[in-house]
């Protein structure tokens, strides 16, 4: 697990995330919104993703999450409303890590899905 | 109020039948008894009277006086007109009985009558149906109202159709109701929804901040504290409304995060409601538990379990506690009780003994048994 990308529009929250993963050995990129996200995912390749479901202004991590798919790029769905996720969650079956977890839980059910993938 | 043939009706099954009475005398003729006898369902067959002498004048009073709005329509006359109205009727819709009469029932309708509703409605009058539906009709002053129809299809003795019978009911305080609820579990959801977001701020502040005093460790602690506190007052938003809550679901929401494959914590719990107050001590407290677990005990090996069961225990003084049994199993072997266990449990024994709640301990040597009771005032 290198490169991670983190899509998260609360500052604070990301930058936890992004100690915990470089804590963990990993290179991070830190995104607030999709289209930043997706100028990111153009220029790395990414090894995993964490998306924040609601980005504000009703927008959601949908379009990378379709993204990251495609490209087969592991990722988890870090949210405090799940609710709000399930339609989506069907349609993709992302794994989910709930808000508010530990920052190295986050890492932790990462690295276990990119493992479980890998093997 | 409009004059009717009509004497006798007759609920049968859910088809309303009609038996004309010309002479407006008793209708108890042997054939129309049989069949109001054979109906299932409730008899509206007016009798002699010995007060009016006549049972078209006992509908009428009995249309008159009833909280109903009746109307009937005449389908064989030009575009299905109301030919009888009754004084609810009136009441409910504002309108008088010369301004109904004459008219088609879309009279109520408006710009916010649901089309769907209305083309139910066509459709039960086409094909001689009984229908029930809400729609919403407007008054004669402009006020809108939720309309309870139901309308169905009467018939004459010979089995043609007679008319088709309205009953309006206003059942806008149901919808204001409905209305109000869904609203306060959007906002309920909206509040949870921002509450999990502000916890999970806080625990970026704690941990950015740790880590910039080279206090990382610390940090981490004072996190998952904070972040079980979080979890174990989630469930209470749902539930705010109801002054108590479900221990068994912040028991739960607490200990997810330490059995991500939600096979090694069995939970074993009857529903039990307690004082949101509560919360805060038994959610630290199971955490201190499961971290003790996850170093030390069953959690710590790939196969140990954890049972839970929860459970309202009056003593014989009458007082209520809530008491939560924690088991350990297919962690280590223990031998004995360790020599310190950690300021965690000191800071959860601290908290209870200010509600007269203990947590107890025993170290057995299959796994850690412990009891968390704290009385419920």
């Amino acid at each position: 697990m290198k490169n991670i990308l983190i899509l998260e529009d609360e500052p604070l929250i990301a930058m936890d995330l992004q100690h915990a993963f470089e804590d963990a050995g990993a290179q991070v990129q830190v995104a607030t919104n999709c289209d930043r996200a997706f100028e990111m995912l153009n220029s790395t390749t990414f090894d995993g993703a964490v998306l924040d479901v609601n980005l504000g202004k009703g927008h959601t991590c949908k379009p990378v999450a379709i993204e990251l798919r495609d490209r087969g790029i592991p990722f988890l769905l870090h949210t405090g409303d799940l609710d709000r996720v399930g339609e989506f969650l069907r349609e993709l079956e992302a794994p989910i890590v709930p808000k508010p977890s530990a920052s190295t839980l986050v890492v932790d059910r990462l690295c276990a899905i990119c493992e479980s993938r890998a093997a | 109020m409009a004059r009717l043939r009509v004497l006798n009706v007759v609920i049968r099954d859910t088809k309303i039948e009609v038996t004309e009475d010309m002479h407006g005398k008793s209708p108890a003729s042997p054939d129309s008894s049989d069949q109001a006898h054979r109906g299932t369902g409730a008899k509206f067959q007016a009798e002699e009277d010995s007060f009016s002498g006549s049972s078209g004048l006992l509908f009428e009073q009995a249309m008159a006086q009833t909280r109903m709005a009746v109307c009937l329509t005449d389908p064989h006359r030009e575009d299905n007109p109301i030919v009888f109205s009754n004084k609810a009727f009136e009441r409910l819709t504002g309108y008088r009985e010369d301004e109904i009469i004459g008219q088609n029932c879309r009279f109520l309708q408006g710009a916010k009558t649901d089309p769907a509703q209305v083309a139910k409605m066509r459709e039960a009058i086409r094909s001689e149906d009984v229908v029930i539906l809400e729609l919403l009709n407007y008054r004669k002053d402009g006020s809108t109202f939720w309309n309870a129809l139901h309308l169905g299809p009467i018939y004459d003795d010979a089995g043609e159709l007679l008319y088709f019978f309205g009953s309006q009911w206003d059942v806008s305080d149901i919808h204001l109701a409905r209305a109000e609820e869904r609203h306060a579990k959007a906002m309920a959801r909206e509040v949870s929804h921002r509450l999990k977001n502000v916890f999970s701020v806080i625990g970026g502040i704690v941990n950015i901040t740790g880590r910039a005093m080279n206090a990382h460790e610390v940090a981490g602690r004072i996190n998952d504290r904070v972040q079980a506190l979080g979890r174990a007052y989630e469930p209470t938003l749902d539930d705010a409304s109801l002054g108590t809550i479900e221990a068994g679901q912040a028991i739960r929401a607490v200990l997810a995060p330490y059995d991500p494959e939600n096979d090694r914590i069995r939970f074993n719990g009857q529903s039990v409601r307690t004082e949101p107050n509560a919360i805060s001590v038994v959610g630290l407290t199971l955490h201190e538990l499961a971290t003790n677990a996850s170093k030390y005990g069953a959690l710590s090996t790939p196969s140990g379990t954890i049972d839970i069961a929860w459970q309202h225990e009056t003593d014989r003084h009458g007082r209520q506690s809530l008491v939560i049994e924690w088991k350990e199993q297919g962690g280590p072997a223990i031998d004995g009780e360790p020599d310190q266990t950690g300021t965690g449990f000191d800071i959860a024994e601290t908290l209870l003994s200010y509600s007269n709640g203990a947590l107890e301990r025993h170290w057995e040597e299959d796994g850690l048994r412990a009891a968390i009771s704290l009385p419920i005032h």
